[in-house]
């Protein structure tokens, strides 16, 4: 008879139930959406902040010396292509793999424009436009100067690997009036080759002058195959602080579990020493400003979106308690009358926490399915990527709505049970 | 001369604002007694129901049923000891919305022992709602909610039947046969403490009571 009583109750008032239902489906969508939205920003912003550019620059040793070629600066145009491409792809088996978001090698050549009247040199810059390494597990990792260089201004779009396409730096593209769809032959000292025009590119440094093509057709034109002379990395890195300056100060000065710490900590001169360790001849150098910028902002920003989600968590909870009280209290005569037939208040209330516990559960699995949809296209909206999935937020939020809605009818439930029964009775 | 099952000993009941709607109330019921309280609108019958089945509890005074002082009652004892032995006949039909009509008789057997589907189909069909039982109660007449409500308050053959106007809402041939059913309560010599506005219904019963004002003003015995 329990069950009967109760599934008549939800069965036979659908509407009244819906809106329950309805309201904790509601709340726990928001919050669940916003708690994707929370969970995500971090690892998201970072990976944002990632684009304003690489934060590790890796040189060959032997480039200290710097070339000048017609006004540019130029300084690998010597001998200084002795970094192996292959030694890159490395760089996502050392012990940093999962800070290091980004790598770009790179190879500068000159190279020679044919048709251009003063037959003058021009910069040719070789590059991983879009790779993908390895990473095990069948597992692979997308990186290349369109994940990297996203803070570039480009019109047009990055050519495809091994696609006869290139880009011609704005200051070229000035002076030369290359315009996109343009077709160019460039020759280095080895070959020459048809590049069609495909973008525009300005980075404000000095490929803003030179022709950018795939690593691979530029070792081409040059007779380099698999040498490369320099590499942009990105890598994810914890601001410098007081050990890291200790470190840095006097190496020695360290307790061992000071060290053990530093040692652990992904400071920008710990990955960039790996990285140096890994790729042989090489020289990896942090450009402090913005490794540290990015961490500054990204936990400021951390703490900013927590303390969101935690006041839309507690909004939410306290309306959606509100709401469900109020439908609670629209039964009170029901839980009078239950008292008048001879029903026990342990059995009233047995009954009522049920059937609110259902609801409650009920609009918590639909929120968390919602919610979590909600979240992955506020991180899709903001962020333009994937939200990781949140098994756990959605495997609580059933917890969730059972909990909003046992808080949200305890007192009302509590409080129809000690009532004046005659009273509640009168008023239905 | 039987004894004594309902005694209310100087009971007054107040309600807010200054309302007093029972003044110094001293009746004494006898087992198997058919009582009719009548008495003008407001004069304070269903608040002296109200403290009988313990859905109120009296301001002042005392209340004895079946020998038992009912002032220390808690709530649930309260409960306990209405399903076991009172049947109670609401002026306005209470019935839980979204039970049928047989369901809501079956809830109160459920509450007191254990549900019984034949019996409680065999009452409804003694009150003539034997095509009536497995609708809602906002599909039934007003007539046919109050019987309802009566052969859910005899389902469980309560000792004390308290009836707030039982024959208020009904038609003549439903009159007819709630008197019947009455009757045959009568003749189980069952204590029936009844309100009604209807002479014919107050002319059956053993005696009379009249309360104006929250006071009995006086009595007939029959
Ligand atoms: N909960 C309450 N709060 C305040 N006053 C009340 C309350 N219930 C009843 N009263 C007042 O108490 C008095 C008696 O009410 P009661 O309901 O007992 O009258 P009644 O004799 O049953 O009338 P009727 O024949 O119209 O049903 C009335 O004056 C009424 O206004
Ligand atoms: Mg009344």
């Amino acid at each position: 008879m329990f069950w009967r009583i109760l599934f008549d109750s939800v069965v036979r008032r659908k509407k009244r139930k819906t809106l329950a239902v309805l309201a904790v489906w509601l709340g726990i969508s928001l919050i669940v959406g916003l708690g994707v939205l929370c969970l995500d920003t971090g690892d998201k912003m970072n990976l944002e902040l990632r684009s304003f550019g690489a934060n590790i620059k890796v040189r060959s040793i032997s480039s200290s010396i710097p070339v000048t070629v017609a006004g540019y600066e130029l300084d690998s145009f010597k001998d200084a292509n002795v970094l192996s491409e292959n030694d890159f792809p490395k760089l996502k088996e050392i012990f940093w793999r999962n800070n290091i978001t980004g790598i770009v090698p790179r190879l500068w050549v000159e190279g020679t424009m044919k048709g251009t009247i003063d037959g003058k040199k021009i910069p040719v810059l070789g590059l991983w436009l879009s790779r993908k390494i390895p990473v095990g597990q069948g597992e692979e990792c997308a990186t290349g100067a369109s994940h990297v260089y996203k803070h570039w201004k480009l019109e047009g779009r990055w050519p495809k690997e091994d696609e006869a396409a290139c880009l011609a730096g704005s200051e070229l593209a000035e002076n030369y009036k290359i315009e996109i769809g343009d077709r160019l032959e460039i020759s280095a000292s080895k070959n020459s080759m048809l590049f069609t025009v495909s973008g525009i590119i300005s980075s404000g440094g000095r490929e803003d002058s030179a022709v950018l093509a795939s690593l691979r057709l530029v070792q081409g034109l040059a007779g380099l195959e698999g040498k490369v002379s320099e590499a942009d990395i990105s890598a994810l890195t914890t601001p410098e602080n007081q050990l890291a300056e200790k470190y840095r100060v006097e190496p020695k000065s360290l307790t061992p579990a000071e060290y053990e710490r530093w040692y652990c900590t992904p400071y920008p001169e710990n990955i960039a020493r790996e990285i140096q360790e890994t790729i042989p001849n090489s020289t990896a150098r942090v450009i402090r400003r913005i490794s540290e910028t990015q961490g500054t902002v990204l936990t400021r920003i951390q703490g900013l979106v927590f303390f969101l989600g935690l006041i839309t968590f507690v909004s939410c909870s306290l309306s959606l308690i509100g709401i469900l009280a109020s439908i609670v209290s629209d039964r009170r005569s029901e839980i009078a009358l239950f008292q008048a037939i001879g029903a026990g208040r342990a059995h009233i209330g047995a009954l009522f926490f049920t059937e609110i516990a259902f609801l409650g559960i009920l609009g918590g699995i639909l929120g968390g399915l919602t919610g979590s949809w909600i979240g992955r296209q506020l991180i899709q909206a903001i962020f333009s990527s994937e939200a990781s999935p949140h098994f756990a937020l959605i495997l609580l939020s059933p917890l969730l709505g059972l909990m909003v809605a046992w808080l949200g009818s305890l007192w009302p439930v509590r409080r129809a049970l000690n009532q004046d029964t005659a009273r509640a009775l009168h008023e239905s | 001369m039987s004894k004594a099952i309902i005694a209310l000993h100087q009971v007054h009941k107040y309600y807010l604002k200054g309302v007093h709607a029972l003044q110094d109330v001293n009746l004494s019921i006898e087992e198997g007694q058919w009582t009719a309280m009548m008495g003008p609108s407001g004069s304070g019958k269903t608040t002296l129901l109200n403290l009988l089945d313990g859905l109120d509890r009296p301001s002042l005074g005392r209340i004895e049923i079946l020998g038992i002082d009912t002032s220390r009652f808690s709530a649930d004892n309260w409960t306990v000891f209405r399903r076991e032995n009172i049947g109670l006949v609401f002026q306005q039909f209470y019935l839980i919305p979204y039970l049928t009509a047989l369901e809501n008789v079956m809830l109160a057997q459920y509450y007191h022992s254990m549900a019984d589907k034949r019996q409680a189909q065999k009452s409804l069909e003694e009150i003539g709602l034997g095509a009536r039982m497995h609708h809602f109660p906002s599909e039934l007449s007003g007539g046919e909610q109050q019987r309802v409500c009566i052969a859910r308050a005899l389902i469980n053959e309560p000792k004390i039947i308290l009836a707030d106007e039982p024959t208020g809402n009904l038609d003549e041939d439903n009159e007819k046969i709630v008197m019947d059913i009455f009757h045959k309560l009568d003749a189980e010599r069952k204590t029936v403490l009844m309100v009604t506005h209807n002479p014919n219904l107050g002319r059956l019963a053993d005696r009379r009571i009249y309360l104006e004002h929250g006071r009995v003003k006086h009595e007939h015995w029959v």
